[in-house]
This record gives C-alpha cells, sequence and structure tokens, in this order.
C-alpha cells in the first residue's frame, strides 16, 4: 500500500468517525457546553473564588484577576492563531512547503517575552504569598484539626476576647469580623486541606505539623468551605462553614459556649435521653460537664473506639446549625434560609438563635442516630474494621430502638 | 487489521472490565476501586480509538530484512525476567524485594525499548549506536555514577561505625588526604595515562568496599550497641543520666520544623511562646490523640529538664497503688534544647490538671489544657 493511498485511508476512517459521533452527540455536545458556560453566570455560588469577603481572600483575588486576564488574553491569540493555521495551511493535496530550521531572533524573540510575563508575575505572587504568611499582627487563635471526615474548632484561652476556659466545638468556625484570626491546623489521620474560598486560600493539615492560615471576614455573614485534599471515603461530604458574627454578637456566642451544663428537667423525656447518651454516645462524644449516675465527670474514650482518637464534643451541639462533619443541616430548611439568607446586620440575632424544637431537621437527626453509615459513608463495618485494629473511621450503626432516638432528640435539644 | 497499540489497549480495556466485574461480586464496598477501574476502561478505551484510527501513527512500514541485519544480542530480555521474578518474590518474601523488582523491570523495559527503536531507525549500525547512547548515556551515567558512590560512602560509613572515635577521625583526615593529593596529582599532571587515573581511582574505590564488608563483618563499636540497646523514648526522670543517649537526633529536625510551643526557662521563671501570641503564655492548649511537639529551651544558668505530668497511670496491681504518668525531657543544658512529643487522650479530672514543670525550680508551672 502506498504513502498516499494510506493517507487518504486514515482521512476517510477519521471523517467517517467524527460523522457518526457528530451526528449522534451534537446535540449533547452542544448542551453540555452551554451548560458550563451558563456554570459561570450562576448566582447561589457560596464557594466562589472571585467573590472575596475578607482582606486575606482580596489579596488573591488582586493577584488572579489580572493575572487570569493575561493568561485568557494570551491563551486567545494561541487558539486564534492555531484556527488560523489550521485553516489556512489544510492539507489541499498541495507540496509540502520548504522546510527551515533556525529563526534566532524569533527564538530568542519568543523565550524572552514569556519569560519576562513570567517574572512579573512572580513579582507579584511572592508579594501575595509573603502577606498571606504573616503571623505577627494575629489577634486570635484557633486550633483547627482534621481527621476522617469533619473539623474540630478549639479557643484556647484568650482572656482578650473573654474565652477564659477552652472553647470546643465542630462543623462551623465562628469567628469576629474585623479581626485577624489565625488557623493552627492540623490533623489526626491522613493529610485534609482547610478552604473557605470566600475567606482565604487552601492550607493542607498535616499530621505531626502545624500549619497557618489566616482568616478575616469584613462584614458578618456564612461562609460555605470543603475539604480540597483527598481523604478518604467520605472526602465530598467533609465540609465546613464559617461565622464571622460581629464583636458584640461573638461575645454572646463565647459566653454561651462557656456557660455551665444544664442537666434535663428531672423525669423528662431529655432526662431519659440522658441516660441513654451515658450508655450509648458517651463512649466516644464529651458533653462538658455530664455526671454519670455516681456523681464523676463522664469522660469521653474515642482513643479507644475511633481511628482518628476524636469525635466531635456535643457540648453545645443545639448552637450550631450542622452536624456529622457539616454536612447535614441541624436546622429545618425554612429556618436554615432564614439564617443564610439574613442581611449582614440580622446574621447574627438568627444564629445565636440556635436550635429550636420546631427548627430542628428531625428526619436528618433521626436519620443519623438509626443508621449513620447509611447516611454517610464511613468505615464503620465491624466485618472492615481489621485494618484498624477494629476502631471505626466514623460513627457506627447502634441499633438504637426508635423509642431510644426519640429520647436523644430529645436531650440533644437541651444541649443549646 | 488491527494495530499492535489497538491491541494493546483493547487487551488492557477488556481485562479492566473483567476485575471491575469481579471486584462488583468480591468487595463489599467497590468506591476506590469502581473509580479506579472506570477511568482506566474509559482511558484506554479512548487510546484503543485513536491507535485504530490513527493505525498507531506509522507513517511507513519498517523493512524486516534490515532489522534482521541491524540487530545485535541484547542482554534487556535476560535483565526484564530477573525484574519480573524478583517482583513475583516481592510479593511473598518483602517490599524491599518487590520494588527493587519494579526498578530493575521499568529500567529493563526502558533500555530494550530504546534499543528496539535504535537498532531500526537507520541502515547504518553506526548510527543507531551513537542514537541509542545519545539517549540513554544522560541518564545511564549519572545513574551508575550515584550507585558507585553510594557504595563507597556506605562502605566508608561500616567503617567508620567500626572503629573508636578517635580512629575514626583520624582515618576520616587520612583518607580525605588522600583524595586532595590524588586531586592535586591529576591537575598537576593533566597528561597522565587514563588508565593510571582509572586504575588508582579504582584501587581506592575497592579498598574502601573491601574495609567496609570487613567492618560489617566485625559489627559496631561498643557504645553504639550500648546506646542502641537503650529506650530512646524519654526514659528518665530522675536524677540518672544516660551515657549514650542521642538526645533524639534523629528527630529534632522534624520535630523544630512543626513545633506547637516553645517553653522558655530564663531567670528562674518558665514560659510558654507559641506560634500567633505576641506575648508568652502561662498555658499551652494540647489537641486530644494528636501529637504535640514542644521545646524546652534552657536559658538558665543550671542544668534543668523539662517535666510532663499527666495525671496517673492505671494502675495493674491489686491494691490500686497508682504511680505518676510523667514525661522527661533529659538534662538540658544553659542554651540547650530538648524536644517533647506529648499525646494526651483524654482532659485532665477537675483538681488535678495537667502541668509543665521544671524539678528543683518551685512554684514555676505551666498548665497543658486539654478541651
Amino acid at each position: 500500500m502506498n504513502h498516499s493511498l494510506r493517507h487518504s485511508n486514515l482521512k476517510s476512517r477519521v471523517a467517517s468517525v467524527l460523522l457518526v459521533v457528530g451526528k449522534k452527540y451534537r446535540t449533547l455536545f452542544g448542551v453540555a457546553m452551554a451548560s458550563t458556560v451558563a456554570a459561570g453566570c450562576a448566582q447561589n455560588a457560596p464557594q466562589d473564588t472571585w467573590q472575596p469577603k475578607g482582606p486575606n481572600a482580596k489579596i488573591i483575588d488582586d493577584l488572579q484577576q489580572p493575572v487570569f486576564a493575561v493568561a485568557g488574553i494570551i491563551g486567545l491569540i494561541v487558539a486564534v492563531a492555531i484556527i488560523y493555521v489550521i485553516f489556512k495551511y489544510k492539507d489541499r493535496g498541495q507540496p509540502i512547503p520548504e522546510q527551515t530550521h533556525g529563526k534566532p531572533a524569533l527564538e530568542i524573540t519568543l523565550t524572552i517575552i514569556p519569560a519576562l510575563i513570567l517574572a512579573v508575575v512572580a513579582v507579584f505572587t511572592f508579594g501575595a504569598i509573603f502577606k498571606l504568611a504573616k503571623t505577627d499582627d494575629t489577634e486570635m487563635i484557633i486550633n483547627v484539626t482534621g481527621q476522617q471526615w469533619w473539623w474540630e474548632y478549639d479557643y484556647p484561652v484568650q482572656n482578650e476576647f473573654g474565652i477564659n476556659q477552652p472553647i470546643i466545638s465542630s462543623g462551623q468556625l465562628v469567628m469576629p469580623v474585623g479581626t485577624k484570626v489565625l488557623l493552627r491546623e492540623t490533623s489526626r489521620d491522613v493529610i485534609h486541606s482547610y478552604w473557605i474560598p470566600a475567606l482565604n486560600g487552601k492550607r493542607d493539615a498535616v499530621p505531626g505539623r502545624v500549619q497557618t492560615l489566616r482568616l478575616e471576614a469584613d462584614k458578618p455573614g456564612l461562609f460555605a468551605g470543603q475539604c480540597t485534599e483527598f481523604c478518604g471515603l467520605s472526602h465530598a461530604n467533609m465540609r465546613m462553614e464559617a461565622i464571622a458574627l460581629s464583636k458584640a454578637d461573638f461575645a454572646k456566642w463565647v459566653a454561651n459556649q462557656q456557660a455551665a451544663y444544664v442537666a434535663p428537667e428531672k423525669d423528662s423525656l431529655a432526662q431519659q435521653g440522658e441516660a441513654v447518651f451515658l450508655n450509648q454516645c458517651v463512649r466516644c462524644h464529651q458533653v462538658n460537664g455530664l455526671l454519670r449516675a455516681d456523681g464523676t465527670p463522664a469522660i469521653a474514650a474515642p482513643d479507644e473506639n475511633v481511628w482518628s482518637g476524636a469525635a466531635p464534643n456535643l457540648t453545645h451541639l443545639m448552637s450550631r446549625n450542622t452536624f456529622a462533619g457539616a454536612t447535614f443541616d441541624l436546622l429545618s430548611k425554612q429556618c436554615r434560609d432564614e439564617v443564610w439568607n439574613a442581611p449582614s446586620s440580622e446574621i447574627g440575632e438568627k444564629y445565636l438563635a440556635g436550635v429550636s424544637e420546631n427548627c430542628l431537621n428531625q428526619k436528618d437527626l433521626r436519620g443519623w442516630l438509626r443508621n449513620a453509615p447509611a447516611m454517610k459513608p464511613m468505615y464503620a463495618n465491624p466485618t472492615q474494621l481489621v485494618a484498624t485494629g477494629g476502631k471505626y473511621r466514623g460513627m457506627p450503626y447502634l441499633a438504637l430502638s426508635e423509642d431510644d432516638i426519640s429520647k436523644l432528640v430529645a436531650y440533644l435539644l437541651t444541649l443549646k | 487489521m488491527f494495530s499492535t497499540g489497538f491491541k494493546y489497549f483493547i487487551g488492557v480495556t477488556v481485562l479492566s472490565v473483567v476485575a471491575l466485574v469481579m471486584s462488583l461480586f468480591v468487595l463489599d464496598q467497590l468506591a476506590i476501586a469502581g473509580v479506579a477501574l472506570s477511568m482506566l476502561i474509559g482511558s484506554t478505551a479512548l487510546l484503543a480509538g485513536i491507535a485504530v484510527v490513527t493505525r498507531d501513527g506509522q507513517t511507513k512500514t519498517s523493512s524486516p530484512e534490515l532489522s534482521k541485519d541491524l540487530t545485535t544480542q541484547s542482554i534487556w530480555p535476560l535483565v526484564t525476567s530477573v525484574g519480573v521474578v524478583l517482583l513475583a518474590l516481592g510479593l511473598v518474601i518483602s517490599s524491599l524485594v518487590f520494588f527493587s523488582g519494579v526498578i530493575v523491570l521499568l529500567a529493563a523495559l526502558a533500555e530494550w525499548m530504546v534499543k528496539s527503536w535504535s537498532e531500526r531507525s537507520s541502515k547504518d549500525s553506526g548510527y543507531n549506536s551513537s542514537a541509542r547512547k545519545r539517549l540513554l548515556n544522560p541518564i545511564e551515567f549519572p545513574v551508575l555514577a550515584a550507585l558507585g558512590l553510594g557504595v563507597v560512602i556506605y562502605s566508608f560509613s561500616r567503617v567508620m561505625l567500626a572503629v573508636d572515635k578517635s580512629t575514626g577521625a583520624l582515618l576520616f583526615i587520612g583518607l580525605g588526604s588522600v583524595v586532595l593529593i590524588a586531586g592535586i596529582l591529576f591537575v598537576l599532571k593533566p597528561n597522565m595515562k587514563r588508565s593510571v587515573v582509572v586504575a588508582i581511582c579504582a584501587f581506592g574505590a575497592v579498598g574502601i568496599f573491601v574495609a567496609g564488608i570487613i567492618s560489617a563483618s566485625t559489627g559496631l563499636r561498643e557504645d553504639l550497641v550500648i546506646a542502641k540497646s537503650e529506650s530512646h523514648e524519654h526514659p528518665e526522670c530522675g536524677p540518672e543520666r544516660s551515657k549514650h543517649f542521642d538526645k533524639l537526633a534523629e528527630g529534632n529536625l522534624s520535630l523544630r520544623s512543626s513545633v506547637d510551643a516553645t517553653i522558655e526557662l530564663v531567670d528562674g521563671k518558665l514560659s510558654a511562646r507559641i506560634v500567633g501570641f505576641n506575648k508568652p503564655q502561662n498555658s499551652v492548649t494540647i489537641r486530644r490523640s494528636t501529637p504535640t511537639n514542644l521545646i524546652f529551651h534552657n536559658l538558665d544558668a543550671k542544668e534543668y529538664r523539662l517535666v510532663a505530668n499527666l495525671g496517673d497511670l492505671a494502675s495493674t496491681e491489686p491494691e490500686g497503688k497508682t504511680e505518676k504518668n510523667l514525661v522527661c525531657t533529659q538534662l538540658t543544658a544553659q542554651g540547650a534544647e530538648q524536644a517533647l512529643v506529648l499525646k494526651i487522650d483524654k482532659p485532665a479530672t477537675v483538681g488535678t490538671p495537667y502541668l509543665l514543670s521544671v524539678p528543683g525550680l518551685e512554684g514555676q508551672s505551666i498548665e497543658l489544657v486539654v478541651p
């Protein structure tokens, strides 16, 4: 078979394949492309990286806007040039033109121009990196610990914010506005990555290391985030939210978090729930101030049951809006929308209201207590625990009766 | 009809489909394996499609006669088979053998592939050989040189571990001087015969290699044997002092790159410097079940150690005799630093906080808060 015949066969084969594919999937392809482009216009995009809500995210935005513009223009020029060459010099059977090699002036120019562009980008990039790495102007510290598949926040003693005993929470990071907050991140098991796009870039949480990330919010608001380092089966369900409150509202939040434990009323359903909690849940979950029947403090032992060595502290669970690694809402949809859609000036009041019985998302909470692994993939099946020495990687199935679930829900509602 | 590339990729695709189907029956949770196999199927099917449409990108057929004439004997099939055997043995014996097999196999396949390609690149066997060298020598020479140097350095390290410290120092000076003299000789006599230079270098390398084997068979010197037998996990909180303890030398670098807090002792006063806090603190918050690195920096005139008092250990005796759970640094001289790694699983009970203190200094402590 000579060369031209083979060439012609190849062309006809490619053309026939393209024709079939084109006919079948042209519409589908068009819809997919249009959807992709249209997605860029979404208004309800809480993790949009182009909408900074604080000075640190603004530093990144100020860098990425011009770089994106320059890269876009260059990309466009290259694409147009390629398309022009494809059509202009399309194979029409004409003889192959004379091949030349070596144009020093052109090659040097095409090397120097990109080098200069990259050098300019590098100067501003390094400037942004150094600004974001500053720690000496910190006003507040929050320790952030990642584990499969939730985030823990603990606030060390900081008397200037009224924190005179450590506060521990999970799922939602609460911070005062206009305050330079420094997160000290680490992990208890595998590498995770903390990312609230509206407030700053990403920072890996690495076991055995403490890494810092600055956050600051301009105005009160709720900001969504997502773990951005693949960390196992439920990585996609490892979410987080940052809640920025006015300084006055933050002080109220701090006061509430430090409030002493209030035992449920005697002979109430909640009191029965407390007994169920002591019997089932306290093996992993701590509620500060909770006492056993003999009067000794109930100290949870997640290190004996959970692979990461920790489970969320539930002391003021109902002051949060989410549970299970911010995967599920504690608030019903209507109540949650009221918080998320509230104007900035009212967010604090709405958030601090916590979760009332009327607003509780009974369906998801009861479902979670009924069979947690069915709602969020976790290695909680006893047959799969050999690798972890019998320890769970998330909340296991506890075989609770519907009666016990009702008691527990009543008890958890008291943890305001 | 079907090209070689197509056959290969479609084979991988079919095998992956079979693996996926089998996984459905074997694995309870298919998440990761399923995603990986699906992606493999998608990509290899795409490559198979490209291969069949482009006929493997071939524009002309190679001449069988030409290949036969220019093909030389090759050692790489043999090396490849050794790699496969190591790979298979490694699955059973150890991961070291397995990864050695992987390296041998990859290297042999790369060499074999380039050799096959170069032998068919032209009718001139000399050009073919130079094409192979041009491609592989920049990789082969540095790799072989690194391996050779590695063997020499490892052999010399065995010698240094076998002889006593003062002999080791003399040996190091002596060997360094020999290398320096040889280097000067080569510079002063640029016309020296190549064979002489090679002989000198080879003699030195073989000498060190043989000395290394002899030293390795002799064993470590006595103090290293004793040090190896000691515990390296903060073994002492009392007045005793380890003679050979290496002060966590192997961990210091990584510990210091990730310090939670530095505990300073200055003029008889303890304070904690924590990243992010602008002022010294009198408490350190430690996360539950998380290894936490502390550095004790003694800026006082005397030797001190830092002691972490972590409550009582659970009793193993029927009488309920309790024992303090103490974790300590070594005695630390003035200006020196010591690392302390803590992992605390439970918060302290009310009234008996966890404390960092320095024996011999009354009234000075830092609270360890575990929320």
